[in-house]
């Protein structure tokens, strides 16, 4: 999408040849051709003109041509692996452009656009949601800024080291290990040397030879000393890194905004905390010491075999960069080839656990010899990847050692005949030998340790992407604290959206009073639940503002305000704990007796009571041995015991029998006394002894008044009391 | 009851299979698609929707209509469903085929004609039925599915789908390429 003094030439030109001079106000491009294919069309609106171009000819060939001012309405109809932007023209809707997923977005704030200027209000600015690199264009979706495509990777290296300075001296201490390990490991190779010319050839020097073995051990046990020394600071400073990395991250996530997990499925951050900082720690404690430790090795090693001979290290050398290249090529293949078996064996697992878990229902069907050939098949899949997988690395594991060998025939070649003519010595080749072999582990790691890095570079940018994403706190710096609430609530022409371009409430105004309680009315998806959302503030209201006690919400400190309001969702949501703890989950230092007494308001403490631990009984995760009525009046004494000024119950008895909703309701009403309330409820008779109903459609407020009032208008609200009253007798029939 | 009444009582109780011979779909003077079924019933803006569009593209044609009243682009209600919708009249047919083109936007896979891996995303170019397109694939183990032995479908990072119908029929690079996919 363009504004007019961005409009490509070619377009510019394609629309002046139907519209002489004309206002070109805007312009967006699909992605397919008319005829479906992957191609281009364009929208432009022109002065008062919707028109639709398709580009793929030599010169842009007009499509379709409507007066703007017959369109009452633009609509994105959802087609399957696309969509279609259409416009109602005298209640007909008409196709104008259609385009694939990947131009959603964009269309969908055309259709914003489109729609404002129908309702005559000036042409409207769109946040644009990037989900493109901005500088190489890949597609990264909405959960990540971080273009695998252009990360700069010493950037990330450098804000990574960042994280061992509380480490500096461990640091510093590998680093000295890592260089006494090389050089120790160095010297067995020289003193083998001498041993091999000084004594062996010579067959003299005996004296020597206690020297020589008593430094080979000295030698060895020096570097298996420090080898063992750093890889244990190593590992400490690893999980230390990766220990520090996910406190912050978690610490981050407690204070991240409600857009942030809008955005973020549970899964991705999950990943987050335990993969990326996984790979973190992998990186710090293993890939870079050992890309450090082999590239000083192979320096070191080069520098010494060139200087004991060069002609012969030159030779030696020649099949290090074969290997080099083989083992990248050859290292992908078989990573691949395992990745596939493992991708064989999560399907196959997924399988069994599947069958296993429905074995009731299989053989209730009869079905067994079905379950058997889905079976087998999976499990060939399965078979033929392992195969494949096995005999990939038995080949990989003998070329290697093969490229590997035959730099020491070269050598052996090679040096036997420098030897012969007196170029060098015996002990020199044998050392030689050893030095190669030195330097092939390092060429081997090498080869496919730059994916390894890649990777674990990706997964740290991912993290600090997390830890630098904006937080609650600092989108909400409110000036205002409240220490004590009445309870008096305004929304004055609240509108709100999630998405910018798609709102679900409209111009909603209404009062309430302190202890009043405020039913919310309507079907599904109207906008019931983001009044609520609005009220806790986990957003912000995009258009209007939200009044408490008479000072706008956004001002009032977030931290005072939270504090004072209670909330009982329909899940009633408990941690892993006593039940006690979970009653007192906002207010810790509740005394027993306390927790007791709203336990008691809550018609709860006769069944914690009956349990064979009290108060102490384990409610299990997520409360889960614990049944859904008991957990919800659980919620009820948390929120009894918070004892808010504003009380938020969102559909608290949906899920329960009418019984346990009868024990809930009485809770409910004695929690709400002197309580302002904001209640949405499934079975609106539990909303008949609200002092105020709003009922919502659509996102705007469609009536209101007292549940008396509204039945008596015979309006959507008598609507849904009538199908309410249907439903409950089929229930209590089929009951 | 009348048969416009059993037309329309049919969508919300019981499937109603719809007679080919019976449908009629054309395009009015103002280019807009209309349906009409036994002669009674016209819908419009007829949708044409497959009811199995992974397994049995040739069959059951589910027909759907948007009420005049409905103020979104809803579904809308079935009027009936067709069980061999070649058997429609070849004016209605072509309409039908053009409606089906139009809804499903599918790309045949022909081949695979390159792939890059940054770190996990794969970038590949994909020579397709309705032209070459590059693709950008996220977590391709869940994202790209096997139907059946031989047939893939494969889920881009921005939700459009690319079906390889039989991968056996894919030429030996772009097999090749598939497998690193993978």
């Amino acid at each position: 999408m363009a504004e007019s003094n961005h409009i490509p030439e070619d377009v510019r030109q394609a629309v002046e040849g139907v519209r002489p001079a004309a206002d070109i106000r805007l312009v967006a491009f699909s992605d397919l051709a008319p005829d479906g294919n992957f191609g281009e069309q364009f929208l432009a609106l022109a002065d008062d003109r919707l028109l639709v171009f398709s580009s793929d000819g030599e010169r842009p060939a007009l499509l379709k041509d409507l007066p703007f001012a017959d369109v009452s309405k633009v609509e994105i109809e959802t087609l399957v692996g696309g969509a279609a932007l259409r416009a109602v023209v005298d209640g007909r809707r008409e196709d104008l452009i259609s385009f694939s997923h990947a131009m959603s977005d964009a269309f969908g704030r055309v259709r914003i656009q489109l729609d404002a200027l129908i309702e005559g209000k000036p042409l409207p600015e769109v946040d644009e949601r990037a989900t493109r690199c901005a500088t190489c264009g890949l597609f990264l979706g909405e959960y990540t800024r971080v273009c695998p495509r252009c990360l700069r990777k010493g950037a990330t290296l450098r804000r990574l080291l960042g994280l061992t300075k509380p480490y500096t001296g461990r640091m510093v201490l590998i680093g000295s290990l890592m260089v006494g390990s090389i050089v120790a490991g160095m010297v067995p190779p020289f003193l083998t040397m001498l041993l091999v010319d000084r004594v062996l050839t010579l067959g003299t020097n005996y004296h020597l030879v206690i020297w020589l073995v008593l430094g080979l051990a000295s030698a060895g046990l020096a570097h298996t000393g420090m080898e063992i020394w750093r890889n244990r600071i190593a590992a400490w400073l690893g999980a230390r890194i990766s220990f520090d990395i996910r406190a912050q991250l978690y610490e981050r996530l407690q204070w991240l905004s409600m857009r942030y997990y809008d955005h973020h499925p549970t899964g991705t951050i999950i990943s987050r905390l335990t993969q990326d900082a996984n790979g973190i720690q992998d990186l710090l404690a293993f890939a870079l010491p050992f890309l450090v430790v082999n590239v000083v090795t192979i320096v070191a090693v080069s520098v010494v075999l060139l200087a004991m001979n060069w002609k012969l290290a030159l030779i030696a050398m020649v099949p290090l960069p074969i290997l080099f290249i083989l083992v990248r090529k050859l290292w992908r293949l078989l990573r691949r080839a395992f990745h596939n078996w493992w991708y064989r064996m999560r399907r196959f697992h997924g399988l069994v656990s599947d069958a296993l878990g429905r074995v009731k229902v299989t053989k209730a069907f009869s079905q067994q010899q079905s379950e058997i050939g889905r079976y087998q098949f999976r499990n060939d899949d399965l078979r033929a990847a392992g195969v494949y997988a096995d005999a990939t690395a038995g080949t990989f594991f003998p070329l290697m050692w093969l490229i590997i060998g035959s730099g020491s025939l070269l050598v052996w070649y090679f040096g036997s005949m420098l030897h012969m003519y007196g170029g060098i010595t015996l002990g020199m080749i044998v050392a030689f030998l050893a030095y190669l072999a030195m330097v092939q582990h390092p060429l081997e790691f090498l080869g496919h340790s730059t994916q390894w890095i890649t990777r674990a570079l990706t997964a740290a940018e991912r993290v600090f992407e997390v830890l630098d994403a904006e937080s609650e706190s600092e989108q909400s710096r409110g000036e205002v604290e409240l220490e004590e609430i009445d309870g008096e609530v305004e929304y004055r022409n609240v509108g709100f959206g999630y998405e910018k371009h798609q709102q679900v409430l409209k111009d909603i105004s209404f009062k309430v009073k302190p202890g009043q309680m405020l039913g919310l009315v309507g079907k599904s998806g109207v906008g019931k639940s983001t009044i609520i959302n609005l009220l806790c503030r986990f957003y912000d209201a995009d258009e209007g503002e939200i009044f408490v006690d008479g000072v706008p919400l956004r001002d009032v400190s977030l931290w005072s305000y939270r504090g004072k309001l209670g909330v009982v969702l329909q899940e009633p949501f408990l941690f892993s704990g006593t039940v006690a703890e979970n009653i007192a989950y906002a207010k810790p230092e509740a005394t027993p007796e306390d927790i007791m007494a709203a336990a008691k308001i809550a018609n709860a403490h006769d069944f914690i009571i009956s349990k064979p631990d009290g108060y102490d009984e384990q409610v299990g995760e997520r409360g889960n041995r614990l049944s859904g009525g008991e957990k919800q009046r659980v919620c009820i004494a948390r929120a009894i015991l918070h004892d808010p000024a504003l009380l938020i119950l969102d559909e608290a008895t949906a899920s329960v029998d009418l019984e346990t909703e009868q024990q809930i309701q009485e809770a409910i009403g004695r929690l709400i006394e002197g309580r302002t309330t904001f209640a949405i409820a499934h079975r609106l008779s539990t909303l008949r002894n609200a002092h105020k109903l709003l009922v919502l459609d659509e996102g705007r407020i469609v009536e209101s008044g007292t549940h008396d009032e509204l039945r008596a208008k015979k309006g959507v609200y008598a609507k849904l009391l009538d199908i309410h009253r249907r439903t409950s007798m089929v229930g209590a029939i089929d009951g | 009851m009348d048969k416009r009444q059993g037309v329309q009582e049919a969508s919300s109780l019981e499937l109603r299979y719809l007679d080919p011979e019976e449908v009629r779909v054309w395009r009015g003077e103002d280019g807009r698609v209309y349906c009409t079924i036994a002669d009674e019933l016209t819908v419009l803006t007829p949708m044409f929707m497959r009811s199995h569009p992974l397994s049995d593209l040739e069959r059951y044609l589910s027909v759907r209509g948007v009420e005049p009243k409905e103020r979104s682009v809803a579904m809308g209600k079935e009027f009936g469903l067709l069980r061999n919708w070649h058997r429609l009249d070849p004016h209605s047919h072509a309409i039908v085929e053009a409606e089906l083109e139009r809804r499903y936007l599918y790309a045949k896979v022909f081949a695979i004609l390159s792939v890059r891996d940054y770190s996990g995303v794969q970038v590949c170019e994909f020579d397709t039925d309705r032209g070459l397109r590059q693709v950008t694939l996220r977590d391709v183990r869940d994202n790209v599915i096997y139907l059946g032995r031989s047939r893939v479908l494969v889920t881009d990072a921005e939700g459009n789908r690319y079906d390889i119908e039989d991968v056996n029929e894919l030429d030996p690079d772009s097999l090749l390429r598939l497998a690193r996919i993978l």
